[in-house]
């Protein structure tokens, strides 16, 4: 798990670092490490959800260089939720796991904001969910099926092969 | 094990409300600090993986992109020879063209132009096709200038073209003279491709090297004073009668394209309506 853990952090730190950048569209950023983080809370349950993404959240504090711990804070309770609901939905299905991606991206960003609030952050929330939380979110969703669906279909290829 | 969970959890939130708790009383780059110890080492490591990545990356495309520009540059190249080749036919040809027109307009002569369609360069016959025949009006002996000076006459008149025996055949005889002395001769064309005057008398004759000679209108078959060629040597024959000299041809019958064709008669001495290169 402890492997595991660490190549997912270090790998989501290196494909946010590497594919943000090429992945926008119009200003809007897919959120990848909160994909990952979701999608191994799915498989590997809410310990991992939950270190995995208090880590990912962490540094994405420390490198956006804004309040560190939001993050860390929202992401490990989202990491936490997902894996220990994940054993009770039925979320092998792509139409699931898109909405749910949708949802939960808009819920980070609605955890974030609430902590945020706390600190007198300034941004209007219509304005944040209008033109960063639901664009994200609506991102996160497809990019996390394509993801997924990359991944079925990688195992079913290792499959055949082995 | 669910305790186990909640733990963790719990843990994980409560040390983000002590870092957030801790920034929030003014103590927040002491955890950022702390929190950098950690983080920047990783930062760093991502960011050299990242700018790896994407400058093996950034090479491949711009080895595509340059691959393809190249590709593209030479197509361009390429096309921009061909255009410019033709640009300089079309401009060399608008030359020529213009000296022939106003050739054609300074001359007291009527004249027809004519485009060269085919040329017979052997040793044997020298002579030149001219999209000009019966259709036109171009008779047998009809004369054939160029702005340089005379290329020959019209020695067979088909329905669309007429064939012009340029000087340097070695059947082609012209009568001629030499500007500078008035010396008479006959100009004849001789198999190597060069033309000579001949009958000169010796005494008297007085040409050198570079004299230019032209038609002397004698026989009528040619206006007087069109260029011919120009002396390049002078054969002595010692005692003999007559000696003859070697002429450079005034025109270039190998490289012209277009012609015209003297249809009318003038007795004027033309030499001055000529281009006088390197008179």
């Amino acid at each position: 798990m402890r492997a595991l853990l660490a190549l997912t952090v270090f790998g989501g730190g290196v494909a946010s670092a590497a594919l943000t950048p090429a992945l926008r569209i119009a200003d809007v950023v897919p959120d990848i490490p909160l994909i990952i983080v979701i999608l191994l809370a799915l498989r590997r349950g809410p310990e991992f959800g939950c270190v995995g993404g208090f880590v990912a959240g962490l540094l994405q504090d420390a490198a956006s260089g804004g309040l560190i711990g939001v993050q860390a804070l929202t992401k490990s309770v989202i990491g936490f939720s997902i894996g220990a609901l994940g054993g009770r939905l039925t979320v092998t299905q792509p139409l699931v796991q898109v909405p749910g991606l949708v949802l939960l991206t808009v819920a980070e960003g609605l955890a974030r904001f609430a902590i945020l609030q706390l600190f007198r952050f300034p941004a209007p929330f219509g304005e944040l969910l209008t033109f960063v939380v639901v664009p994200q979110a609506l991102y996160n969703g497809f990019l996390g099926a394509a993801l997924v669906l990359a991944l079925t279909w990688a195992e079913s290829f290792r499959k055949t092969a082995s | 094990m669910r305790n186990r969970r909640l733990v963790l959890l719990g843990a994980a939130i409560f040390v983000c409300l002590v870092l957030l708790t801790v920034q929030s009383r003014g103590h927040g780059s002491r955890a950022a600090d702390g929190l950098a110890l950690v983080t920047t080492p990783i930062q760093t490591v991502l960011a050299k993986i990242h700018r790896g990545a994407v400058g093996v990356w950034s090479t491949y495309v711009d080895w595509k992109s340059v691959r393809a520009e190249n590709r593209l540059l030479r197509e361009e190249v390429q096309r921009l020879r061909v255009e410019g080749l033709r640009v300089n036919e079309t401009s060399e040809e608008n030359r020529r063209l213009r000296e022939l027109l106003e050739l054609r307009e300074r001359l007291p002569l009527a004249t027809l132009p004519g485009e060269v369609i085919a040329r017979e360069w052997g040793g044997w016959v020298r002579s030149l096709t001219v999209n000009r025949g019966r259709g036109d009006q171009v008779t047998r002996l009809t004369a054939v200038i160029s702005p340089e000076g005379l290329i020959g006459r019209v020695v067979d008149v088909r329905p669309g073209a007429s064939i012009v025996q340029v000087l340097t055949d070695p059947a082609s005889t012209v009568g001629g003279h030499v500007v500078r002395t008035r010396t008479q001769g006959i100009v004849e064309g001789d198999a190597r491709g060069s033309m000579r005057l001949k009958f000169m008398a010796r005494d008297g004759a007085g040409i050198e090297v570079g004299d230019v000679v032209v038609t002397s209108g004698l026989g009528g078959q040619f206006p007087r004073g069109i260029p011919v060629g120009r002396v390049r040597a002078i054969d002595n024959r010692g005692s003999a009668l007559f000696h003859y000299a070697v002429l450079t041809p005034a025109v270039d019958f190998s490289r012209i394209d277009e012609v015209l064709l003297v249809t009318g008669e003038s007795s004027d001495d033309v030499a001055a309506l000529f281009r006088a290169k390197g008179r």
